[in-house]
């Protein structure tokens, strides 16, 4: 299908180029990386921007920078390099199996993380595992480099902080300084390549701290902080995850749409909650499911 | 009944004699698709394949936003300014009404548009791009009228009237239109006295069952090229499984513009997915169309994904009434069936599914009393017609649901209910003919068996419970009682054969098996016969690729094609070597003599040249076999108030199938443990092939009734167009173990008594999956799709 849409087509060679360009656009100008969904929507006429500026040849955006207690990933970083590198699996291991969840092989091939942060839209699966480790947003524009906790970083409904001509530069993701489980449960309607109707984050710490996070289930994903603040100094207990289930209806604002009724989702984040949470138990004592298994 | 299956033999085709080994060489033989290599290489054309030339130009459409509305004014001007543009073309340039069983549309929206999506006008350009920004720049006022969506309130009095002049249109014969409503076609069939059979039962139940409806989901989308070039002729490319209908319907429809039938030819590459969506004509019209207003210009329609969702084909949603008499000994004594179809804004096609389902749901029963109500109701939603199962698989979820209800109803076993009613040979079916020879028992006890029934399974796992579930099906091909098939056999000067057919390989392996019926007769090896996609001009004419029917339909013109070449090299060879064609046999690529065991003669010595005889003369020729088959047994003609007195179906394919279900109670997820499915298929020709259809027919069965439906916006805009959110099932949602058993009670008419499986492997889906959830949960859900969701929440709340 033709994009009838015309636009000015710009790949810059350098970061500095990239920015100076969105800028002389003052916001009409889409960035292009992946490009998985800025297509679907030129070619369906969602988006109709002056211009879209190609990142793809800032070779400094293509690479994951480790640090002792953060890995900076690079905005064109795609799924599948998360999935195939042997350091995230290892030491975000969250994230990783939430890379394995999103849509299927040939769209992970292209899709870049940060271009799933800024589509913003309620089902992002890489947002609960980024939440959980509490992920930061570089971003760089017209006014220069910021920094912003991802958690700021959504707005609403396809909607994000970005600032017009601003480009996301990577995502620094924090690496857990305890022992830690966690998992990423996912609610699709069959087993193949679904968006996520219920998507569920949790980190289990060794000083019985835990981080749980949704996606699909609000305007935006977001941490659990009352669930959190329940469970957090305890030891978990089927009593304790009762408590806990009990505060979903308080945490969550699902809506009902043509995926699923807001009624099974408010149901199922609350058997999502029981497993993923005694999953990531699990995994933090050495057994718990084998990584990337569905929890459901 | 012995009588009838000699009677069907003497009509169709003599008896073949075997070689002296006795036996078949190739048929029943799993021989590698003759296909295979093609596709799997990537040398294989589809339409997108071809290439047109540089005078190709781009058709973008204008479609409807909205159910139903007059059209006042089209603006086409503002689109002519666009740089690239060629033409608009509207319904005003074609006020011409086609169909395949009724003519009830036009090529575009004339003066009303009745579905969203509809084709409103057409721009023509010299790139997609600037067709498309054409399109956009077309101004269509809209006056809109109220809408009707739901089938059962479009019968009601007062309902808005979709086809106000229906009274006026052609149909055939068969068809029963009610001028001044919404009732398309109304067939009813009545047996014996269902009063009496319900107040002789000892229990009754009564139900109603919902089919939403349901996408093909071809991955190859419909496309069609058409050129009228400079000496009048109309050539159209399309992405098809009806060549010759398309001509049949593109000729009549065009021929105010001047064309007859041996102008127009339809030429069909791959296709990559039918399913009955390619079926009949819906978008090729347009393509055809086109053509004759920019002669000498082939000119592209391509649909993207969202317009083969919303205007093409789709399978009807129906509402089914069922109310079922039975005796404690599990006797059923009466049998209502109410089906009301939303048949869409246009029944040319879909008319006849319901006519299909009408005659024949009952299911494989014998029940004495029978009234059957199939009723095609106009809706405004795009037009429904064949799919997969044609009628059988819509109605089989309620008739296979209410089935199991009813034996547990009076404490019987479901299976054992099956056993003692199920139909049998000669048996007097619902419309009055007699039902052919089949393995239907015997596929009940080979499923029965596979899936160990009458034990309990269960999980490991204490979340999950495990349901067992075993249904009945059966499908007759619906086809006109006189669609024919023929072929052509040639024989080159090697001794290879070209046959030429207008049968589509549609993905079911149909080239595969014409080559080794001819094989089997001429001892030609598979791999020296080639069998290529029609083309209207120098393939023999075929109906259409639907219906399950090729196998048995051009199967047996292909057999009479190479009986013919036979008789003709027998003929040839006493004529000119003085043999007596009574002794005379094919082995070997040879020609053989019983009498004379050192006499052989390659075919590839005289196929074409001829056999010299002692005077150096040259007798014989080209060896040219011409097969042509038609059901000289069938007609539609029965009394419109009972059916009763034809014979409209040719035979049924029958079968059972059983499903063992995990089901998680929390999430209501499902998992397929095993599905096993045993049809019989008179004959397999090839066995591979069969259990292709088997696995695939399931699969896709298995997704209707688990995840795929289309959901319609009240003011019946789809909502679902992608497959973002109509999900069809991946490589990870394959049952964890399919078995198919093949059946073979040969069919006396079939070619080697062979009959048609294609369609049938889907129809017993979504009942096993009602069934075995409630034998996993003990609830009954009696609405399509059978979602986790729904399951889960039926469960939670108890």
């Amino acid at each position: 299908m033709p994009i009838a849409h015309e636009f000015d087509y710009h790949k810059p060679k350098t970061l500095p180029e990239a920015v100076k360009l969105l800028a002389e656009y003052r916001g009409k100008a889409k960035p292009l990386a992946g490009g998985t969904d800025l297509i679907v929507w030129l070619k369906g006429g969602l988006e109709k921007p002056e211009a879209v500026v190609d990142i793809k040849a800032l070779r400094e955006l293509g690479r994951i920078v480790w640090k002792k207690d953060e890995a900076l990933i690079g905005a064109l970083i795609t799924f599948s390099e998360l999935i195939d590198n042997a350091d995230v699996r290892k030491k975000l291991p969250v994230l990783w199996e939430a890379s394995r969840t999103v849509a299927s092989v040939g769209v992970r091939n292209r899709a870049t993380l940060a271009g799933n942060i800024c589509s913003a839209v309620p089902s992002l699966d890489s947002a609960p595992a980024l939440l959980v480790y509490d992920a930061v947003v570089h971003l760089q524009g017209p006014r220069g480099k910021r920094q912003m906790p991802l958690k700021d970083f959504f707005m609403g409904p396809k909607k994000t902080a970005l600032a017009p001509g601003e480009l996301v530069t990577g995502v620094a993701v924090r690496i857990p300084k305890k022992k830690s489980g966690g998992c990423y449960a996912k609610l699709g309607r069959y087993a193949g390549e679904d968006l996520a109707q219920v998507g569920l984050a949790v980190l289990a710490l060794a000083d019985n701290t835990y981080r749980v996070a949704h996606c699909a289930v609000g305007p935006v994903a977001r941490r659990a902080e009352k669930i959190e603040g329940l469970l957090n100094g305890k030891r978990l207990s089927d009593i304790l995850l009762e408590e806990a289930v009990r505060l979903v209806d308080k945490e969550i604002s699902p809506i009902s749409d043509i995926r699923s009724s807001k009624e099974y989702r408010l149901h199922m984040t609350k058997v999502m909650l029981r497993r993923a949470l005694w999953a990531a138990v699990n995994r933090l004592a050495g057994s718990g499911p084998v990584a990337g298994s569905s929890l459901i | 009944m012995q009588k009838l299956s000699q009677k069907l033999e003497e009509l169709t085709v003599p008896p073949i004699s075997v070689g002296p080994a006795g036996g078949h060489r190739v048929v029943g033989k799993s021989v590698e698709r003759i296909d295979g290599w093609e596709k799997v290489s990537g040398a294989a054309k589809f339409l997108e394949d071809l290439d047109f030339g540089p005078n190709l130009l781009y058709a973008a459409l204008v479609e409807s936003p909205v159910a139903h509305a007059k059209i006042k004014k089209i603006d086409v001007r503002d689109a002519l300014k666009v740089p690239g543009v060629v033409k608009v073309v509207t319904g005003k340039d074609f006020p011409y009404k086609f169909g395949l069983y009724m003519k009830d549309r036009y090529v575009f929206a004339y003066d009303r548009v009745r579905f969203v999506g509809e084709q409103v006008a057409a721009v023509i350009a010299w790139s997609p791009k600037a067709a498309l920004r054409g399109a956009a720049k077309v101004k269509v006022d809209y006056e809109e009228l109220p809408i009707v969506l739901d089938p059962v309130r479009a019968i009601e009095k007062n309902a808005t009237l979709i086809h106000p002049d229906l009274g006026n249109y052609p149909h055939v014969p068969w068809f029963f239109p009610k001028a001044d409503t919404n009732i398309a076609h109304w067939r009813k069939t009545r047996k014996g006295d269902w009063e009496k059979g319900f107040r002789e039962a000892d229990a009754v139940l009564e139900d109603t069952y919902f089919v939403p409806r349901y996408a093909h989901c071809a991955i190859e989308v419909h496309a069609a090229v058409g050129l009228y070039d400079m000496s009048g002729r109309l050539t159209v490319w399309t992405a098809s499984q009806s060549p010759f209908t398309q001509r049949n319907v593109f000729a009549e429809a065009l021929a105010p513009l001047g064309i007859s039938h041996k102008d127009v030819r339809v030429i069909t590459p791959y296709v990559g997915g039918g399913f009955g969506g390619k079926a009949g004509v819906s978008m090729e019209i347009i393509g055809a169309a086109l053509a004759m207003t920019v002669k000498g210009h082939p000119v592209k329609v391509l649909w993207n994904r969202a317009q083969e969702f919303c205007n093409t084909y789709q399978r009807q949603g129906v509402v089914a009434k069922i109310k079922m008499g039975v005796k404690k000994n599990g006797k059923i004594t009466a049998l209502e069936h109410s089906l009301y179809w939303d048949a869409g804004a246009y029944v040319e096609y879909g008319a006849n599914v319901v006519n299909a389902a009408g005659l024949s749901a009952t299911n494989p029963y014998r029940v004495d009393n029978v009234k059957i109500d199939s009723i095609c109701i106009y809706t405004n939603l795009p037009p429904g017609g064949p799919y997969r199962g044609f009628g059988y698989s819509e109605f089989s979820f309620g008739i296979e649901s209410h089935v199991t209800r009813m034996a547990q109803k009076i404490g019987l076993d479901p299976v054992e209910f099956r056993r003692r009613n199920h139909i049998k040979e000669g048996d007097t079916l619902p419309y009055g003919a007699h039902m052919n020879p089949n393995g239907l028992r015997e596929s009940i006890d080979k499923v029965a068996a596979e899936i160990m029934w009458g034990s309990k399974a269960k999980s490991d796992d204490p979340k999950k419970a495990v349901g067992k579930s075993l249904v009945l099906f059966w499908k007759s091909p619906a086809m006109p009682p006189n669609a024919a098939s023929s072929a052509f056999l040639k024989f080159n000067e090697d001794g290879s054969i070209n046959i030429l057919i207008s049968g589509m390989e549609i993905g079911q392996g149909l080239l595969t098996a014409m080559a080794q019926i001819a094989s089997e007769i001429l001892s030609v090896p598979v791999a020296k016969i080639r069998v290529e996609t029609p083309d209207t001009d120098r393939n023999p004419y075929e109906w259409q690729t639907v219906g399950s029917h090729v196998t048995w339909g051009c199967g047996n013109a292909v057999k009479k094609a190479a009986l013919d070449a036979r008789d003709q090299i027998f003929e040839l060879v006493q004529r000119a070597l003085h043999l007596e064609k009574d002794t005379l046999y094919l082995e070997d690529e040879r020609v053989k003599c019983r009498t004379k065991p050192d006499f052989e003669l390659s075919f590839a010595s005289f196929v074409i040249a001829g056999i010299q005889t002692e005077d150096h003369t040259f007798k014989g020729g080209p060896i040219m076999g011409r097969g042509v088959f038609m059901p000289e047994f069938a007609s539609a003609i029965g009394d419109p108030e009972t059916g009763q007195g034809g014979h409209p179906n040719v035979h049924y394919t029958t079968g059972a199938a059983g499903l063992i279900l995990e089901v998680d109670k929390e999430t209501g997820k499902m998992k397929i443990r095993k599905v096993a499915l045993a049809v019989d298929v008179g004959k397999a020709i090839n066995p591979d092939l069969i259990r292709g259809q088997v696995v695939g027919g399931l699969l896709q069965g298995f997704a209707t009734v688990l995840y795929e439906d289309m959901r319609y916006s009240e003011k019946g805009k789809l909502l679902n167009p992608n497959f973002s959110d109509y999900k069809i099932p991946t490589s990870l949602d394959v049952p964890e173990e399919i078995v198919p058993i093949i059946v073979e009670v040969p069919q006396p008419d079939g070619p080697f008594g062979a009959r048609g499986v294609g369609e049938h492997t889907m129809i017993p889906t979504a009942s096993l999956v009602a069934n075995a959830v409630e034998d996993a949960l003990g609830v009954r859900i009696k609405s399509m799709p059978i979602t986790a969701e729904k399951v889960a929440l039926t469960v939670s709340k108890g």
